[in-house]
């Protein structure tokens, strides 16, 4: 009986079409007193990729994969359902390892669903950069996982406008001209002057100021506060909008990106390696090569006025995870392993978290990317990636990052009063978040 | 005589002409919806992030090669999946609404309007809510990755009830449910045999509604639907949707959702057609 | 199944126990799958319920707290859970109104044996079609048409009608007519085959002796078709209602999930969707679910009472 149904299973498994290898039936008990499955929880198949083609599976261990799609906060439902009840899952059931954004890295790192890695037996971290470390790190600096990617980003300029306004399309002395906010205002004014476009979108440069606050958004008695660098977007936003050196459509709204085409107006955008990689269609599309509209090589890459990140995927250890030794494994492959992290970088086109191996390319004369006129743009990141601040984080950041753009572009966009601005953002933050204590609401 | 004839022949010409102009139009509306889906379908990812235009995109095939290869899903599973889950659930919910309906339309019994109230009152309550619960129930119980459980509790759908209900009252002649038993017949061969073709419009248009509803349903089941193998064609789509940055197509999200409605066309082709079938018959005079 | 029993007691009375038999499957799946769940809202209404990132925050009873809560003006004396019912009410009823109007025409015309109109399987197809799109996909269509650099504008700015730009998505008459227009062209379908469905179901021999009368079109329709059709069309009117009042996935995507502008196109389950969202908020939610189906009932009821009324006459 228990032979035909193994043959069962086994057919079952070859005609399930999907070949991600699901597990149907508990297999034998665990040897050795680990388990022999490994679930990894993610919300896309990233990583997945990466494990799958660089990652050595131990014999005898099965992968699993849920991967529920980050649509709304599905992926957060699931995972919290599934680590609620870690404790009374089956053993083949526990989730071992689950993926976190920078977002909402801090729900998880300060919990006890996590556990600390250096218990594990991850302790190498020389290499890493210390804002991945931070960022993976509880309140009182115990470490839950790591980062298997480095998302540092930069100012993405455009050479020939550069040329025009600043008589220089150097990145070194571009940068020099933008080096704090002070210098950058002066040349936005310089660009208005010409007719250009500093920015094309009024939140083009949020999150430089929104990662380099000086307080966190919600204080120790869980009043909500305006952080200075807030205030200064703020002020900058609507001055920006009222001189003409930007426009209010949102960061992803065609009407920005279009500044990036070849008779786009704009200076300047704000973000790492996948930003203009993959984000910035009208300027690098082939559809836009082909069509001629495109800016290729038209770019260079600097600092900006401050270091900043965005994006990035982590990898916490789960409470509770029956592979320990696999889990500290993976996890340490993928900050130490030389080999996978070259990999990363010249098949995936990755900025990696082992600063040695990124070095290594950062100094390769040869590497460089054609977008950005062959600019070494892993040199920059590399330097980049050195100052970047995981600080003042709660738990709250993405709901208040993003409700603020949206309710105070209706101010910028004369719809509203910046008070009535400002208490549509209250109230969607308290609806959202019903700890957060807002002005009167 | 002759005159007053040729008056209405006019009229009638000048009706039809009218009414097909304003058909027409309409069609034109609905097709153009579905026109701008097929050439979102046939732009790259860069073509959409710069702005909108109604220049073909060059890329459909490309998509379409794109989607069905994708390594993240499998359009082929998720087709199945989704069609065993929304025909099953039309089947399901369609018989049941009609037998509660026919319960409470023909029956004289004790607790009759105190049923039908609460059917009506149900109908009124918002389903995001019961679902939050239910899936709170679903997984403490266990009860991930069953397709069944997205398909049995339509046996209650108090809105299609409410449909079957009201159809009955204009349709269904108490006479005839009478002439029946008088042949003998027991009750439950009364509703299949009789009453439920007589209601065939009713149903096939309830088959297709809770169809379609239940083809794009992703709320529910993209919380209890974790395993690819059970991942219905919505979840895919969010999939495609979630992809990371360098994977991100959105050329291929449309042109999935393009894919995904064939399959509720074809099934709205043959049901619509047992509307118009029922009515040619002359059932309802019996 | 006893026969001889059932003969002996024809009278209607002897039959109820086949309606408890007809209705148990519905209610057995309904306390099971929906009762319970809702049932847990309602007690949830009345506590404070929520997860503060993943540290659950009560159970805490705070009686009528939710309630008081939602009700409570804020400091410009506004109610927002009447506002967006408001809004969605209005939403609702801008594109309820073309969209009986017409389905009711053409339900008429696709059924008139008179007029007998070719190619009618291919119309109802088409008609049919908007419905079936996913309505999220659709909102991102009709975004990408209305945007600052979308042909719509581009059009109006070529054609001399505007000298620059005009940001749809930024007043509240065009978000909302907007969000009418679309829901009437997903929706005006569904219910033309409701209603069609409904008119004939109607016994085709008073159609044909009202003919035989010499009775005109709109006489057969008014005295014949609408009445008869009631039951139907008021079906169509309360479920369309409610639909209404749910209103969730063209606002949401069209206006990113904030209700802009100025919270103008935020629909009270856009609100419900917030409380449920990452802070899993039962206490609120369960609430506003309470109220929304307190609200909901007596609408559904005035319009169900005054149709009946109407029908009987």
């Amino acid at each position: 009986m228990k032979k035909l149904l193994s043959i069962l299973l086994v057919l079952l498994m070859v005609l399930s079409l999907s070949a991600c290898g699901q597990k149907e039936e508990p297999a034998a008990p665990a040897e050795e007193g680990e388990g022999k499955v490994f679930h990894i929880y993610a919300w896309n198949e990233e990583f997945k990729g990466f494990f799958e083609k660089y990652y050595k599976v131990p014999e005898g261990i099965e992968v699993v994969w849920t991967i529920v799609p980050n649509e709304g906060t599905q992926y957060q439902d699931a995972l919290d359902l599934a680590l609620m009840n870690q404790e009374s899952a089956a053993a083949d059931e526990k989730v071992d390892m689950f993926l976190a954004e920078a977002d909402y890295i801090l729900k998880y790192t300060n919990s006890d669903y996590t556990q600390d890695i250096k218990a594990l037996g991850v302790t190498n971290f020389a290499n890493t950069y210390p804002y991945t470390v931070e960022a993976a790190s509880d309140a009182s600096g115990v470490v839950k996982g790591v980062s298997f990617q480095c998302c540092p980003a930069g100012m993405i300029y455009r050479r020939s406008i550069a040329e025009d306004v600043l008589g220089t399309s150097d990145p070194d002395e571009v940068q020099a001209a933008v080096a704090d906010w002070a210098k950058f205002d002066e040349v936005a004014a310089k660009c208005a002057e010409k007719g250009y476009l500093m920015t094309s979108s009024y939140a083009e440069d949020y999150r430089v100021f929104s990662n380099n606050t000086s307080s966190p958004w919600v204080d120790a008695d869980n009043n909500l506060q305006i952080d200075p660098a807030i205030q200064t977007w703020m002020d900058q936003a609507e001055a920006y909008v009222k001189n003409g050196y930007t426009l209010t459509s949102g960061v992803w709204d065609a009407e920005t990106t279009e500044q990036a085409a070849k008779d786009g107006k704009a200076f300047c955008f704000f973000g790492p390696a996948w930003y203009y990689n993959f984000c910035m269609g009208p300027a690098f599309g082939a559809d836009a090569v082909a069509a001629g509209t495109d800016s290729v090589g038209d770019w260079g890459l600097c600092d900006g006025p401050q270091a900043f990140f965005w994006g990035g995927t982590w990898l916490l250890a789960a409470t509770g995870s029956d592979n320990p030794t696999m889990l500290a494994d993976v996890m340490d492959k993928f900050i130490n392993d030389e080999e996978v992290c070259t990999n990363l970088i010249k098949n995936e086109a990755q900025f990696t978290n082992n600063q040695a191996v990124n070095n290594k390319f950062a100094e390769d004369p040869e590497f460089g990317n054609p977008y950005l006129g062959g600019q070494n743009d892993t040199a920059v990141f590399a330097e980049g990636a050195k100052n970047i601040k995981f600080q003042n984080q709660t738990i709250y950041d993405q709901g208040c990052n993003e409700s603020l753009q949206t309710y105070f572009v209706e101010y910028l966009q004369g719809n509203v009063t910046k008070e009535e601005a400002l208490n549509n953002f209250y109230k969607a933050l308290h609806e959202k978040y019903p700890a957060i204590k807002v002005p009167e609401a | 005589m002759k005159n007053t004839n040729k008056k209405a022949r006019f009229l009638l010409i000048i009706s039809r002409i009218l009414a097909y102009g304003f058909v027409i139009f309409l069609c034109f509306l609905c097709l153009f919806c579905f026109l701008l889906l097929i050439l979102m379908a046939s732009k790259s990812n860069s073509q959409m992030q710069g702005a909108f235009n109604f220049r073909w995109g060059g890329h459909f095939m490309e998509n379409l090669y794109n989607a069905w290869n994708d390594f993240s899903i499998n359009i082929p599973v998720g087709m199945v999946n989704s069609f065993i889950v929304a025909m099953s659930s039309a089947i399901i919910t369609t018989y049941f609404s009609a037998l509660t309906a026919y319960g409470i339309h023909v029956y004289n019994f004790k607790l009759k309007n105190v049923v039908f109230t609460f059917i009506m009152a149900i109908m009124m309550i918002p389903s995001q809510v019961s679902a939050v619960g239910f899936i709170q129930l679903a997984y403490k119980f266990g009860l991930t990755n069953k397709l069944w459980l997205l398909i049995i509790p339509s046996v209650a759908a108090p809105v299609v009830f409410f449909y079957m209900k009201q159809y009955l009252e204009s349709v269904l002649p108490i006479e005839m449910v009478e002439a029946a038993r008088i042949d003998g017949s027991n009750e439950f061969r009364i509703f299949n045999e009789i009453v439920l073709p007589i209601m065939k419009p009713a149903v096939a248009v309830q088959m297709i509604f809770s169809f379609v509803s239940s083809w794009n349903n992703y709320f529910m089941p993209a919380l209890l639907l974790t395993k690819e193998k059970y991942k219905t064609v919505p979840i895919m789509i969010a999939n495609l949707r979630s992809a990371d940055y360098s994977k991100f197509d959105q050329g291929k999200v449309f042109m999935f959702i393009l894919l995904a409605i064939l399959p509720v066309m074809i099934v709205y082709t043959i049901l619509s057609k047992s509307i118009i079938k029922g009515v040619t018959s002359g059932s309802v005079k019996g | 199944m006893a026969k001889g029993n059932e003969k002996k007691h024809r009278k209607s009375v002897s039959y109820a126990k086949w309606a408890y038999i007809f209705i148990t499957p519905f209610f057995i799946s309904y306390i099971l799958f929906t009762l319970i769940p809702q049932f847990l809202t309602v007690y949830n209404s009345f506590f404070e319920n929520y997860r503060n990132g993943l540290e659950q925050v009560g159970p805490n009873f705070v009686g009528l707290g939710n309630y008081i809560k939602l009700l409570t003006p804020d400091s410009s004396g506004t109610i927002d859970f009447l506002r967006y019912l408001g809004n969605s009410l209005a939403m609702w009823i801008a594109g309820a109104v073309p969209q009986f109007l017409i389905a009711l025409l053409l339900a008429v015309l696709f059924t008139s044996s008179r007029l007998n109109l070719k190619g009618q399987g291919i119309a109802k197809t088409i008609i049919y079609m908007p419905n079936l799109i996913m309505a999220s996909a659709f909102s991102m269509l009709v975004f990408s048409l209305f945007s600052n650099v979308g042909p719509v504008n581009k059009f109006l700015i070529d054609a001399g009608i505007l000298k620059e730009y005009y940001n749809f998505f930024a007043t509240k008459i065009s978000v909302r007519t907007i969000i009418a227009c679309m829901n009437f062209i997903m929706w005006f379908g569904n219910t033309t085959i409701v209603l069609m469905a409904g008119i004939m179901g109607i016994d085709q021999s008073l159609f044909e002796s009202a003919n035989l009368d010499g009775a005109n079109s709109l006489h057969v329709f008014f005295d014949i078709t609408l009445p008869l059709l009631m039951p139907i069309l008021s079906y169509a009117l309360i479920t369309s209602m409610i639909g209404g009042i749910q209103m969730f996935d063209v606002p949401q995507v069209i206006s990113n999930g904030k209700g802009t502008p100025n919270m103008t196109s935020t629909t009270v389950i856009m609100m419900l969707n917030n409380y449920l969202g990452i802070s899993k908020n039962y206490g609120m939610s369960g609430a506003l679910s309470v109220m929304l189906f307190i609200i909901t009932g007596i609408l559904g009821m005035l319009v169900y009472r005054s149709l009946a009324r109407q029908y009987k006459d």
